[in-house]
């Protein structure tokens, strides 16, 4: 399977020496970003960079939990939002009713959604082809429906959770610190998978699941565990997102946003690269900021989902594409 | 019981009518084009408008938008294969799917910024008719909307079936390559294939809005039920369609004399999952290339 | 029968299916008036493929077709139907769904505007192939696998093509199929058609042959009229089993 995954010929040479290159350059820079992130985080006093710096890794993290099925896989996930919300609704439920430790909370946030994963995969993951993307979007609305009916949600009136007994500086750094070091940790879970069999076999699935499969690949198997792995990711944001805006209601929580800005953060980024949501949710944020002042949130929904379909249409493969020089069959089923 | 039964069968099949012709065009552009239209229901958001802007702008009755949005949507579809689904079409599916989800969102945003989040209702003299045959009693707009969704069902299956260009679409379903080379212009029947699909979707909604409120972000519920009905029925055949429909239909009348109200959506979706689960395996075989 | 049969010409053909990845790297070809031509290789060496380039299927990279000196290169498969081209795909490309008549009706999809032209064509389809007239009714996808691929070749004259293409015809048949198909192809040639043909069976198809070129890896290898390569056939394929 090894070889049959390495690029052949000219294209390959070009390869290892942008490899190469991409060693020297992306390293130094990495530590260097992070430590000025650090120590910004140490020594910053503004609560609003903090808070927007803190949504931006935080949408890493969720970028990076669609990358691993979808960037590698090339499964299209267009529900993240249920599986952040059900993290999120996982610690509100328990943070609302019981004095449960914040860390076991999230924890279990990262389960519920993992179980959830596995409910919403089973069925749809055994099937090829684009099954699974309409059912991500079904789900998203289902587990709307049952944040509004189910008895523990409170339906449309939403969860309050107790204020942390921290200042606001305090809180604002804690939230920084949190979401910087899952940044952090989510970057390098794929990063790692990028070098794995776990991570070949993906993107074999992306490129040919057929001949995957008769090359032994267990597809089923792959794409579920990329499936969970991305949920349990984006259950244990959403377990700490609610943490962070200490109330949440069923149609904020599962709102398409969060989705499609997830989706536009990787395929503008790059999908199917580790640097991907680096590049992408920072940049994707930028332009949600200028468009905030100038515009109506749904206008600037509007606005992204039209981005997003240019960018599929002229430059499916994102910055990455760009700077990896990669033409042709990139991203596939 | 019996009777109540009677009634639920009535207003079943009437429900899968509408429930066809709202499905078929996903059924239809998956089958032939083994793309898979994430971004159906938000046309069938659109024709529900469509209905209620030339209703309350023209006066016009929905039963005549529901003819009227046939050529509007064909062209709207046509539009939207040529700009968006053309280009993507050599490229991996996974650019398509995400050129629909993109349009998905414009669309849906754009109906939210026109009409904002409101549930609306279309509402016609016949729309609180009861119309009553021995013991069974059937609502006059679920009767008109279910008789024009049987008429442009049948038109379907009739084009399919008995024109030289219907057949043509089966045979490019089949082989793409061997339809062009007999001279077959692929892109163009592809074209009108998706002009068709999204023109039932518009018809449909306009149906749906007769029948049901509605409100430009609510589309998914339909999307859902779709997608249903395409697994129940099977792909790209218009017979294969209005068996889903009818089955969803008559499932979700007769659960809803058996079951409280909420209760029926949920078992709708556990039916989804569980039929993903059993006939998955049949879907995948239908189509070498799925979207 | 009175049309005259059109000359093909192909210059400096390159094309593949990915970027960067050629799979005919520079190949002439000419398919004589009125002659049966056969291209032979091995495995892989872009057979086929020059084949899909001349159907319209897969658009070159460089390179030239021409048709009695008209430059076709950019014309879509569906235009070259027009012209009177036709191209037999290799395996099953019957119309399951639909009946033996359906299907030959598809084959006269440019006479649709003239329906009595088609009608004529459709009854002289069956006299042609009078096989097929007790399966009319039948849907394709249920025939035994000759029976197809005579629907396939009906389905391909009924537009009364003036330059054929065909790709491994016999492959998969039967022997005495493979033998029938090959008394068809004899017959394309006596009608005076242009027949450009690719074929795994190479003793066969240099026995109808006017004209033979050859192909490997993409470039063109050998070319002579049939007697040269009865006689260098044996070294041929032996040569080619090694690669």
């Amino acid at each position: 399977m090894r070889p049959a995954l390495e690029p052949a010929g000219a294209l390959g040479r070009l390869g290892q020496d942008l490899v190469r290159l991409r060693r020297r350059v992306w390293a130094p820079v990495g530590a260097l970003v992070l430590a000025g992130l650090v120590a910004l985080g140490l020594v910053s006093d503004d609560l609003a960079l903090l808070d927007s710096l803190g949504v931006i890794f935080m949408y890493v993290v969720l970028t990076q939990a669609w990358n691993v099925l979808g960037g590698y896989g090339g499964y299209m996930n267009f529900g993240m939002a249920a599986f952040f919300g059900v993290g999120a609704y996982t610690t509100a439920v328990i943070g609302h009713s019981w004095p449960v430790s914040p860390v076991l909370a999230t924890a279990a946030a990262g389960l519920a959604s993992g179980l959830f994963a596995l409910v919403v995969g089973i069925p749809t993951l055994r099937l090829r082809g684009a099954y699974f993307a309409i059912a991500t979007l079904i789900v998203t609305f289902a587990v709307e429906l049952v944040a509004l009916n189910a008895p523990f949600t409170q339906g449309s009136l939403g969860i309050y959770l107790k204020v942390l007994p921290l200042s606001p500086l305090q809180t604002e750094q804690l939230f920084y610190f949190v979401f910087l070091g899952l940044m952090l940790a989510a970057t390098v879970i794929v990063f790692l998978i990028e070098r794995s069999h776990f991570g070949w076999a993906l993107v074999a699935v992306r490129e040919d699941e057929n001949a995957a499969e008769v090359l032994g690949v267990r597809t089923t198997r792959v794409k579920i565990l990329a499936l969970l792995l991305g949920a349990v990711m984006a259950g244990i944001v959403g377990g700490i997102y609610s943490y962070r805006v200490l109330y949440i209601e069923p149609a904020g929580t599962f709102a398409i946003d969060t989705s499609l800005n997830v989706v536009l953060m990787a395929v503008l980024g790059g999908a199917g690269f580790w640097q991907g949501p680096l590049i992408g949710a920072p940049v994707v944020m930028a332009v949600g900021d200028v468009l905030r002042v100038a515009v109506a949130s749904e206008v600037n929904r509007l606005i992204f989902g039209a981005i997003l379909v240019a960018v599929a249409l002229f430059a499916p493969n994102g910055v990455m594409g760009f700077l990896r020089g990669v033409r042709g069959r990139r991203f596939t089923i | 019981m019996l009777s109540l039964l009677l009634q639920a069968a009535v207003d079943g099949i009437l429900l899968g009518l509408i429930y066809t012709i709202m499905a078929l065009g996903l059924s239809l552009i998956l089958g032939v084009l083994g793309v898979i239209n994430v971004a159906h229901s938000v046309f069938i958001m659109l024709g529900s408008f469509f209905a209620l802007g030339l209703l309350t702008l023209l006066h016009l009755d929905p039963a005549v938008s529901f003819v009227l949005s046939v050529p509007v949507f064909f062209l709207a579809g046509a539009a939207v294969y040529r700009l968006l689904i053309q280009r993507v079409q050599r490229a991996p599916a996974t650019i398509g799917i995400l050129v629909l989800f993109g349009l998905m969102v414009v669309v849906e945003t754009a109906g939210i910024l026109l009409w904002t989040t409101d549930t609306r209702v279309i509402t016609v003299g016949y729309s609180n008719l009861r119309l009553s045959a021995g013991p069974v009693t059937v609502n006059g707009a679920r009767l008109v909307a279910g008789g024009l969704s049987l008429l442009a069902t049948a038109a379907a299956y009739w084009f399919l079936k008995r024109t030289l260009t219907g057949r043509a679409v089966v045979a490019m379903a089949d082989n793409r390559d061997a339809a062009s080379v007999l001279g077959m212009d692929v892109d163009r029947l592809s074209m009108l294939i998706f002009g068709l699909g999204i023109a039932a979707a518009g018809a449909g909604g306009v149906a749906i809005g007769m029948t049901f409120p509605f409100a430009p972000q609510d589309h998914i519920q339909w999307l859902a039920w779709a997608f249903l009905i395409v697994i129940v029925g099977g792909l790209g055949r218009v017979e294969s369609t209005l068996l889903g429909g009818l089955v969803i239909g008559l499932v979700q009348t007769l659960a809803g004399v058996l079951l409280p109200f909420s209760w029926v959506f949920l078992l709708m979706y556990l039916l989804l999952l569980v039929l993903l689960i059993v006939r998955g395996q049949g879907l995948a075989g239908a189509r070498r290339r799925e979207l | 029968m009175t049309a005259t049969a059109p000359e093909l010409r192909v210059e400096g053909l390159e094309a593949g299916y990915y970027a960067g990845q050629s799979v005919l790297r520079g190949v002439d070809l000419r398919a004589a008036p009125g002659k049966l031509t056969v291209i032979l290789g091995p495995n892989g060496a872009g057979k086929s493929t020059a084949l899909r380039v001349l159907a319209g299927l897969l658009p070159p990279a460089a390179g030239r077709v021409l048709v009695d000196g008209h430059d076709i290169t950019r014309v879509p498969a569906h235009g070259r139907a027009r012209l009177g081209i036709a191209f037999l795909p290799q395996g099953r490309s019957v119309f399951a769904a639909l009946t033996v008549h359906q299907n030959l009706e598809l084959g006269g999809w440019i006479l649709r505007r003239r329906r009595q032209d088609l009608d004529r064509a459709l009854e002289a389809a069956y006299e042609r192939y009078p096989k097929l007239r007790p399966l009319r009714d039948r849907p394709a996808g249920s025939l035994s696998g000759g029976q197809q691929r005579l629907v396939e070749i009906a389905r391909m004259m009924i537009a009364d093509p003036r330059l054929i293409l065909i790709d491994e015809p016999s492959a998969g048949l039967a022997p005495n199929l493979t033998e029938e198909v090959y008394e068809e192809l004899a017959r394309l040639r006596v009608e005076g058609r242009t027949v450009l043909l690719v074929d795994q069976n190479v003793r066969a198809a240099v026995e109808v042959a006017d004209y033979v070129f050859t192909l490997e890896s993409g470039r063109n290898h050998l070319e002579g009229d049939r007697e040269r390569f009865e006689r260098e056939l044996g070294a041929l394929i032996r040569a080619w089993l090694r690669v």
